[in-house]
């Protein structure tokens, strides 16, 4: 009965667009005082305990740190070279441009963290040109929408930095390092409908003459932004920073390229950066925060147990289970960003790890795969809602586009699934 | 309450460079001397804790904390303003009630004049200027939610970025 009004409760104000750690702290406080009628102020004393606990950790310390990582490379001028060193790399021709704008999405998915600023980066350097060549816009925002979403996987990751956070046995470092090879695994399946639909559509880039850049000279350019990646995760490998001290130092470093280097920071843009990055953090652990509350009420009431039961009941074995997982997970991912899905649903989904003995890094990477296809799965998908307001397109008008895209990550998802070392041989290789 | 309305927004924002400097600051020590600055890790803390309210504050302000916007975003005039009342009123619910539940927090903490871990100090030192926080969010959010609910013309489209 708790159990019902808790879910009902919380599904209720999701749906009314309440916040969602809002949503999260009222149904998780409704519950507590529920169970606790005779306890002093209802057993409610655990609410601000929980809530505190679950952001006052120190190694919480590196989201905030790679937030501002993004938020400082994304007016770094780093994305239009990145652009110019694609463009010499793979030149002009038809289905070039949308190659291009997967693999800057890639790369610069290795410095920023989250996939709508990732679109909206990308976007705003590959929008435009895709449009002068002849390309549907709707299509290109399906594009850069769809490539934005391996930055879930590609180190750093905001996702897997919170699914660390939540999960014992899964360190930053060993998620970072397993999610590089399914990430670039699912960058480079996307090249792949990207060239049949341009090619199927007849897009031609021939009539935009466009010299291809020298490649040493965009190569020199871009390389002050490749180099931080190579900082990030070098830093990490050598063992030089922990993950939060690696975003510091990438912070220090972007700032210095933006401002001296690029010059396309000036002083009177240093608040603006902070001030997004500040809020963007606040979001986050603000659902954190009250996503403690939630999580400490579904742990007294025990769900999780029969929840488990229940699915292990239904003798669908692990790959079934976890197929079923992908279905809800997507579904849930059109609605809900991937952070809030975490922090929703570890609780419930850590006995089922535990009962079918998945192991906690290749788990988390399988998750954060459903995830990002949820992120450009119309009608509700974050990337896709960011690319399409650039693009100034409706996001039904996507449909018809973005379907192959989904179609092939989807199939780089299963190979994760049916092959975990993927994702595994890489973090046991580097020994983590 | 009509203080400076971007009072919480530039609280957040000086956490979030005090925390830069401090960790940036800890790399350097530890790369170029032998020191230690082991006891910032309980400063850094409470800063993510402030910064964390003071920014949810500011963006409450704003009303554009992480929701499902499905039906929040589209509808009836009245539907609109309907939904936007509700949801101004619960994070005041939610923060009026966690506001008053952590000051009772702090009041145990002083009178059993509990120390902290790391430092030493009175806990109540750090976790006091909590409750003032989860107050400024609650009146934010109850400013936000009056003015959703008074909204007459065409809806400004919400920002998405999380």
């Amino acid at each position: 009965m708790t159990t019902f009004v808790l879910v009902a409760l919380f599904i209720a104000l999701l749906l009314a667009g309440v916040p969602i750690a809002m949503a999260l702290g009222l149904g998780g406080m409704f519950a507590i005082a529920w169970m606790n009628p005779g306890s002093p102020f209802w057993g409610l004393l655990a609410a601000p305990q929980n809530a505190h606990a679950a952001i006052a950790k120190y190694p919480l310390l590196a989201l905030p740190m790679f937030v501002l990582v993004g938020a400082i490379f994304d007016r770094s001028g780093v994305a239009g070279r990145l652009v110019t060193f694609a463009q010499a790399c793979v030149g002009s021709g038809p289905g070039r441009l949308p190659v291009i704008a997967i693999l800057v999405a890639m790369m610069l998915g290795g410095i920023s963290g989250s996939g709508p600023a990732t679109a909206a980066a990308v976007g705003a350097v590959m929008l435009g040109a895709m449009g002068r060549a002849g390309y549907p816009r709707a299509f290109s925002a399906s594009i850069v929408a769809a490539a934005a979403a391996t930055d879930n996987l590609i180190p750093p990751s905001i996702a897997l930095i919170v699914y660390s956070v939540n999960m014992p046995g899964a360190s930053v470092p060993a998620l970072f390092a397993a999610g590089i090879i399914p990430g670039t695994l699912a960058g480079l399946a996307l090249i792949v409908p990207a060239v049949l639909t341009s090619k199927r559509h007849g897009f031609n880039e021939a009539n935009v003459a466009r010299a291809r850049p020298p490649f040493w000279a965009s190569l020199r350019e871009a390389s002050w932004g490749l180099a931080a990646k190579v900082l990030i995760l070098g830093g990490l490998r050598l063992g030089w920073f922990t993950p939060t001290e690696a975003a510091v130092v990438a912070v220090a470093y972007g700032l210095f390229i933006g401002m001296v280097i690029h010059r396309t920071i000036g002083w009177r843009d240093l608040y603006p950066v902070f001030r997004s990055a500040t809020e963007l953090s606040a979001v986050i652990m603000l659902v954190l925060a009250l996503a403690g509350i939630f999580a400490y009420a579904v742990s007294t009431l025990g769900i999780a147990d029969p929840l488990v039961a229940w699915v292990q009941g239904l003798g669908l074995g692990s790959n079934g289970t976890l197929i079923l997982l992908f279905v809800v997970m997507t579904m849930l991912g059109m609605v809900l960003d991937g952070v809030s899905i975490f922090l929703v649903f570890l609780p419930l989904l850590y006995p089922l790890m535990q009962a079918f003995h998945w192991d906690p890094v290749w788990f988390g990477v399988l998750l954060t795969m459903k995830i990002a296809i949820g992120q450009f799965t119309p009608p509700l998908a974050v990337n896709l809602m960011v690319a399409c307001r650039i693009a100034k397109v409706r996001i039904d008008e996507t449909i018809q586009w973005v379907g192959p895209f989904i179609f092939w990550f989807v199939l780089a998802a299963f190979v994760v699934l049916f092959f975990p070392e993927v994702a595994l041989w890489l973090p046991r290789r580097l020994g983590y | 309450m009509r203080a400076d309305p971007k009072i919480e927004e530039r609280l957040g924002v000086a956490c979030m460079v005090v925390l830069a400097i401090i960790t940036l600051g800890n790399v350097l020590t530890r790369y170029f001397t032998d020191m230690s600055f082991a006891w910032t890790e309980e400063i850094s803390v409470f800063l993510i804790v402030v910064m964390t309210l003071a920014g949810a504050a500011s963006v409450a302000g704003r009303d554009v904390h992480i929701r499902i916007e499905y039906f929040y975003d589209g509808g009836s005039l009245a539907r609109r303003r309907t939904l936007r009342a509700l949801s101004g009123a619960v994070t005041t619910l939610v923060f009026l009630a966690l506001a008053v539940l952590f000051s009772i927090d702090v009041a145990d903490e002083i009178r059993w004049s509990e120390t902290s871990m790391g430092l030493g100090v009175p806990r109540w030192w750090f976790t006091a200027a909590i409750p003032p926080l989860c107050l400024a969010i609650a009146v934010r959010a109850g400013i936000a939610g009056w003015r959703g609910w008074r909204l007459r013309d065409e809806p400004e489209s919400s920002p998405v970025d999380a």
